[in-house]
């Protein structure tokens, strides 16, 4: 499964690339790191991840913005989105652009771990 | 102009204990809560979020540079360099502030965080006449959040 990280903080970033690799997870591989929607776009335009975590609050393209541009690009691709913004409206609109699961900010490593579990669940 | 409330300011209150909590295992203890009147208390590294919409104001994280050291180490960060205690507390901000929509709703729109090193000061025009600050501690270390919250409607 290639996982691409969407995120402007390189803590975090760092964070889910770390856990994902210990997550002992078969067949994860990290394509790539972005810190905003436009980075992520060109990862995308050139290789096509599986799985992306999307953070939503970034400059230059927002994550939502993102999902509906990686959506119209591939309308098949996996999109976890990993935010702080935790109230109903943006979650419901992640959702409906195309997203494909919501993990509140702040996740503990095991809910990062079952979070990405699912996608690989439906995968395989 | 509606002000926030004690319930109101309890939403930061818990939200950056839970942040603690469920990051690091290891709950912040809250030393004290209160409207602060002068100066504004801050520490080294401070990372800061601006409000609009229906509401405007910032919230601001602020935390010695031990505090921030230990909470990447926490989070098995072993790069503790200027940029990473930067995004540290930048990233804290920007959770407290958007956990706070839950409470607030959508209409609470959050800037992407600023951050700053030393002395300069975070809040130049704060836009109540008192911030509410909260001083906590963990790890015996210590950090402030400070939210200047005002309903625009």
């Amino acid at each position: 499964m290639k996982l691409l990280i969407v995120d402007d903080s390189s803590v975090i970033r760092s964070r889910i690339a770390r856990i994902s690799n210990e997550s002992r997870l078969s067949n994860l591989n990290i394509i790539g790191l972005a810190k905003n929607g436009n980075e992520a776009v060109r990862i995308c335009k050139v290789m096509q991840p599986d799985l992306v975590t999307m953070d939503l609050t970034m400059p230059e393209m927002d994550g939502v913005s993102c999902i509906a541009e990686l959506i119209g690009m591939h309308p098949d691709m996996n999109i976890l989105v990993i935010s702080a913004l935790s109230d109903r409206t943006t979650a419901l609109q992640a959702l409906k652009l195309g997203a494909r699961g919501f993990l509140n900010k702040p996740f503990s490593d095991k809910q990062l771990i079952d979070a990405l579990m699912e996608f690989q669940g439906a995968k395989e | 102009m509606a002000d926030i409330n004690e319930t109101d300011a309890r939403v930061f209150i818990e939200s950056v204990t839970h942040y603690f909590e469920q990051i690091t295992g290891h709950a912040a203890e809250i030393r004290t809560a209160y409207l602060a009147s002068n100066k504004l208390p801050q520490f080294e590294y401070t990372g800061l979020i601006d409000f609009s919409g229906q509401f405007r104001g910032s919230v601001y994280f602020s935390a010695t540079s031990m505090m921030a050291a230990r909470m990447l180490l926490a989070m098995r960060e072993s790069d503790t360099s200027n940029s990473n205690l930067l995004d540290i507390v930048g990233e804290v901000a920007n959770t407290i502030a958007g956990n706070a929509r839950k409470h607030f709703g959508a209409g609470l729109e959050i800037s992407t965080p600023t951050t700053s090193f030393g002395n300069r000061v975070a809040l130049t025009s704060p836009t109540r006449a008192r911030p509410f600050a909260i001083e906590l501690q963990w790890q015996q270390s210590e950090a402030v959040v400070v939210v200047d919250l005002e309903n625009n409607i």
